[in-house]
């Protein structure tokens, strides 16, 4: 009942057939026409063109590398079709993440984070997370490997949300509403760093303060939190060499272009090669191993360099679009004084703008490189699978407002 | 646990605080000037930056790659193919990708002609590239092709082949794995076979595959075939004749020159020990030597028609001048030259015939020391002869002030004195062409060249006469004759110097001519060190002469000049009239 309003609310309802509750047919009558939606198509739309322009660039990108590594057994089609059934597994997540209430994800907001930190710490453990390039991210399932840190941010945004509505009237208290979410943090960031993945780290922080500052923490208190943050990843930027060559990489990739700042510069020279309206779809040759992890964390560089500006300009609209309307859904949802549906669906917004605009950044060197995906479009299971689940909650909470606004009682 | 859930009517005053809209709307609008920013970013990168980005790309994966031109052919004079560049592949290796099984790897190893555990080693390298096998057939590499295995990969070359093996080794010489010529005419004429190579601009992927060619530079201008004066009939003739000579007379080296009478063309140019250009390994100095051209030897009595030639010229003698060679023992100085045999009294034609040594002197002291000097240096001994050929040596022809007396009677016999085969042979010239020398030419010659004129066409000829007779029944060469064909020349028996000291051993040699009544073909023997016995030019060379010149002659189509009796009967009216 349910799937079939979700998959009747992406088109416009006809006139003629009205819903089975009586209730609700009097309500969309009173309701002058064109709004009769039951899901945001700006939402809607955005979201599913990103994820299939994702498709077709994973593609696009991968299929030389494929072809040319003895790891995929010589088959083009290797990462497509993997990603094609990531994303139809992100597609089914998505519609049963999107049954469940928002007040029901509330309350299992601290069951899934301890779950999160369960597999986490679990990863860490020598000879059951997998290790891939020196960092121990993965946990073997069979034929796919699970990324706690990416179902991680997921969890964190539910909680703290969670959080931030349970101490709203300690939002002004440094130990009773800070503290505690900075040592929450400070434990999932360190057993994300032992893994290590700095840029999970970030991500996290972001959206676990991000919605503590939307949820009206103490602005003198968060102001602090900042420069404690930035203290915090300056330290942790000079202790390790490993990100420090990074950082120097990012500054001026072409004093070391063959060495620290050989990804930037040929992200770079990618993003030249494009112009205005790209080499056209297939004709990367950044991707033609030049360019290492186009797939993942360097799509962009191959979307700019086959489909140039127009093609980046796109993606970077659609995010924007897609960000929007997150904090609008949010902040509709705080007028009906949902306050957790509001921060998750805010706390879901940043996520994606943050995320997405450290890829972007670091793709067009603008940030140090770091390994983030770019969401709903990189190569990745665990990511793509936690970003439909994120998009669905966002869904339910649009739903859900729009459900309220039409008087039912949620 | 239950939280309390916000009642809609009771407006908390804290609430109100905890959520304010703005802090929405400032976090909205900073994740939306990143987004600015990253569209600023992203229009400064492509559409005005982009010029200094291509360029670094370009300077990563855009190479200029040379487009090999090929390199002439060699063809003899009737365009026979004796040098071709043929298309071959050589297999490579990205050693990270070639993930063989040992059943596959048996299999390449086999193609390959190498064993197993070599094939392993290489492909152990930590290298990105190496080489398995340079060179491979087509047909190889296309079988290796076909087994379709990873990381295993080919690309085009050229290896030159000699189809003419070792019988042109020395003439053509050959070329080095970079297709540069390294002896022979394919050094000789490097510059005009080698062609220039073209360069085209290409786009590569990291691995190193052409991906998009993107302008031709340059196109590659192939090398000129170069047409040789030398037929590939007579050069076999000679080639198998002085084999047979080598082996039947135990010789250590031998060479043999045929010259086209008519345009100084070399039409045959052998050297024994030989080579197989197509197969140099294993290669010692002595089957690379030139010897024709490079070495020189002391010519010995083919010298002597130069100063019978000399005297007659002069006026100083007519062919039937007599000239005592007493008891065969001439003494000038301390030094005693001596005949083989006590001949007394000769003419000058019976000097040459028989091959006086000392008629030769008593001819040759009429001379000063400078007429002679200049006679040799007008036949071109003791200068190279600038063939073009690497290492051609020029003989040595001391000055004619540092000449002592005895020196000077040495020389009238060929000893005191050096020169290649070559130079001896085209010497020989101005009594095939009445008086007149030619340039050499190892390329073909549409027309003769402007020769020199060093004798009068009547010496010349007279002299043509006697070395006719040399060659004749009472000559020392009468083994030079051949059916069908008059034929003229020389011997020449010259011991070897050792350490500043004649020795027993000898070079013996043969140069003549024929047909006498036109003379068409120039062919000089000489062989060194001949030890199964005989050692006389007339036995040793001179049967190498006639097997040369009969087929050259014949293979040429050149008219016969003589009754065609056939020789075995000739040599026994001879017989009779001796014994008469």
């Amino acid at each position: 009942m349910r799937l079939a309003t979700v998959l009747s609310g992406l088109l416009p309802v006809p006139d003629g057939r009205k819903g089975a509750e009586t209730s609700r047919a009097v309500e969309r009558l009173m309701r002058p026409p064109g709004t009769a939606r039951e899901l945001d198509p700006l939402l809607v739309w955005p979201a599913v063109a990103l994820l299939l322009i994702g498709l077709v660039m994973v593609y696009s990108s991968s299929i030389a590398l494929a072809e040319g590594s003895r790891f995929t057994g010589n088959l083009p089609h290797y990462f497509l079709l993997r990603h094609a059934v990531f994303l139809a597994v992100g597609v089914a997540v998505g519609l049963l993440s999107f049954q469940f209430s928002l007040r029901q994800w509330q309350q299992f907001a601290p069951w899934l984070f301890m779950l999160g930190l369960v597999l986490l710490a679990v990863v860490l453990v020598p000879g059951v997370g997998r290790e891939v390039n020196g960092a121990q991210r993965w946990l073997s399932l069979g034929p796919v490997n699970l990324q706690p840190s990416e179902l991680m941010k997921v969890f964190v945004t539910l909680y703290a949300a969670d959080y931030t509505v349970r101490k709203l009237p300690d939002m002004g208290s440094f130990r009773r509403g800070f503290l505690p979410m900075v040592g929450v943090v400070l434990t999932v960031g360190c057993l994300v760093l032992l893994e290590p993945d700095f840029g999970a780290f970030v991500v996290i922080a972001a959206i676990a303060f991000g919605v503590m500052f939307l949820g009206g923490i103490n602005g003198r208190l968060f102001a602090l939190l900042a420069t404690v943050a930035v203290i915090g990843f300056v330290l942790l930027i000079w202790l390790s060499p490993y990100r420090r060559d990074r950082i120097f990489g990012f500054m001026d990739p072409w004093q070391d272009a063959f060495g620290r700042g050989y990804q930037l510069s040929h992200a770079l020279i990618a993003f030249g090669r494009g112009e205005w309206f790209g080499v056209g779809l297939g004709a990367s040759v950044e991707k033609l191993f030049y360019l290492p992890e186009a797939h993942t964390d360097f799509l962009l560089a191959v979307i700019a360099e086959e489909l140039g500006f127009v093609g980046v300009l796109t993606v970077v609209l659609l995010f924007a679009v897609l960000v929007q309307r997150a904090f609008s859904i949010g902040r509709e949802a705080i007028h009906l004084e949902r306050y957790f549906s509001g921060l998750v669906a805010m706390g879901i917004g940043l996520w994606f703008g943050v995320q997405s605009f450290i890829n972007m950044g670091v793709n067009m060197g603008l940030l140090p490189t770091k390994g983030l995906t770019l969401p709903l479009m990189s190569f990745g299971g665990s990511a793509l699978v936690a970003n439909c689940m994120a998009l669905a909650i966002l869904l339910r909470v649009d739903w859900e407002v729009r459900q309220m606004k039409r008087g039912a009682n949620l | 646990m239950r939280r309390q859930r916000p009642v809609t009517f009771n407006h908390n005053p804290l609430l109100e605080k905890g959520l304010p809209a703005w802090r929405a709307r400032f976090v909205l609008l900073a994740l939306l000037l990143g987004s600015a920013a990253l569209v600023g970013r992203a229009a400064w990168l492509q559409g005005f930056n982009h010029e200094f980005l291509q360029a670094q790309g370009e300077s990563r994966y855009s190479r200029v790659i040379p487009v090999p031109a090929t390199r002439g052919r060699i063809t003899d004079r009737n365009g026979d193919v004796i040098a071709v560049s043929t298309p071959v592949r050589s297999i490579w290796a990205i050693p990270g990708d070639a993930r063989l099984t040992p059943a596959q790897t048996r299999q390449l190893a086999e193609l390959l002609e190498m064993n197993v555990a070599d094939l392993n080693r290489r492909l152990d390298s930590e290298r990105d590239f190496v080489y398995l096998r340079r060179q491979l057939s087509p047909e190889t590499a296309r079988r290796i092709a076909d087994l379709g295995l990873p990381g295993i990969h080919q690309h085009q070359e050229y290896r030159r082949y000699y189809p003419g093996g070792e019988v042109m080794a020395h003439v053509v010489g050959f070329t080095g794995v970079e297709d540069s010529g390294q002896e022979g005419i394919e050094l000789a004429f490097d510059a005009e076979l080698k062609g220039r190579p073209g360069s085209r601009r290409v786009i590569r992927d990291r691995r190193g595959q052409i991906i998009e060619d993107v302008e031709s530079i340059r196109p590659p201008r192939d090398g000129k075939d170069i047409v040789l004066a030398m037929d590939n009939r007579i050069q076999f003739l000679a080639y198998s004749a002085l084999r047979q000579a080598m082996q039947q007379h135990s010789a250590k080296a031998g060479g043999v020159v045929v010259l086209d009478a008519r345009t100084g063309e070399v039409l045959a140019l052998v050297n024994a020990p030989t080579f197989n250009p197509n197969n140099r390994t294993g290669l010692s100095g002595a089957q690379l030597r030139n010897r024709v051209l490079t070495d020189v030897f002391e010519p010995g009595s083919t010298i002597k028609p130069f100063i019978g030639a000399l005297a007659l010229e002069r006026g100083k003698v007519r062919p039937d001048t007599t000239i005592d060679t007493e008891s065969g023992r001439m003494t000038i100085g301390r030094a005693t030259i001596s005949d083989v045999r006590r001949y007394g009294v000769l003419t000058v034609s019976q000097v040459i015939e028989k091959s006086s040594n000392v008629g030769t002197v008593k001819m040759a002291m009429n001379f000063a020391p400078e007429e002679m000097w200049s006679l040799f240096d007008e036949l071109g001994f003791g200068t190279q002869l600038d063939l073009g050929f690497p290492g051609e040596a020029a003989g040595r022809l001391r000055p004619a002030k540092s000449w002592r007396p005895i020196e000077q009677a040495t020389m009238a016999y060929g000893h005191g004195m050096s020169s290649t085969l070559t130079q001896l042979a085209r010497a020989y010239l101005v009594f095939a062409r009445d008086g007149e020398l030619l340039p050499l030419s190892l390329t073909r010659v549409e027309s003769a060249p402007a020769g020199s004129r060093v004798f009068s066409v009547e010496t010349a000829r007279m002299m043509r006469a006697m070395l006719e007779n040399a060659a004749g029944p009472h000559g020392t060469a009468p083994k030079a004759r051949i059916e069908g064909y008059r034929v003229a020349g020389k011997t020449g028996t010259a011991h070897k110097l050792e350490g500043g000291k004649y020795v027993s051993k000898y070079v013996s040699s043969f140069v003549g001519f024929a047909p006498v009544s036109d003379p068409r073909l120039i062919v000089a023997v000489m062989i060194d060190e001949p030890s199964a016995g005989q050692h006389y030019g007339g036995a040793v060379s001179a049967p190498v002469f006639a097997r040369i010149m009969e087929g050259s002659l014949r293979s040429l189509g050149v008219a016969p000049d003589a009754p065609l009796v056939p020789l075995h009967l000739a040599n026994r009216v001879e017989e009779q009239k001796g014994n008469m």
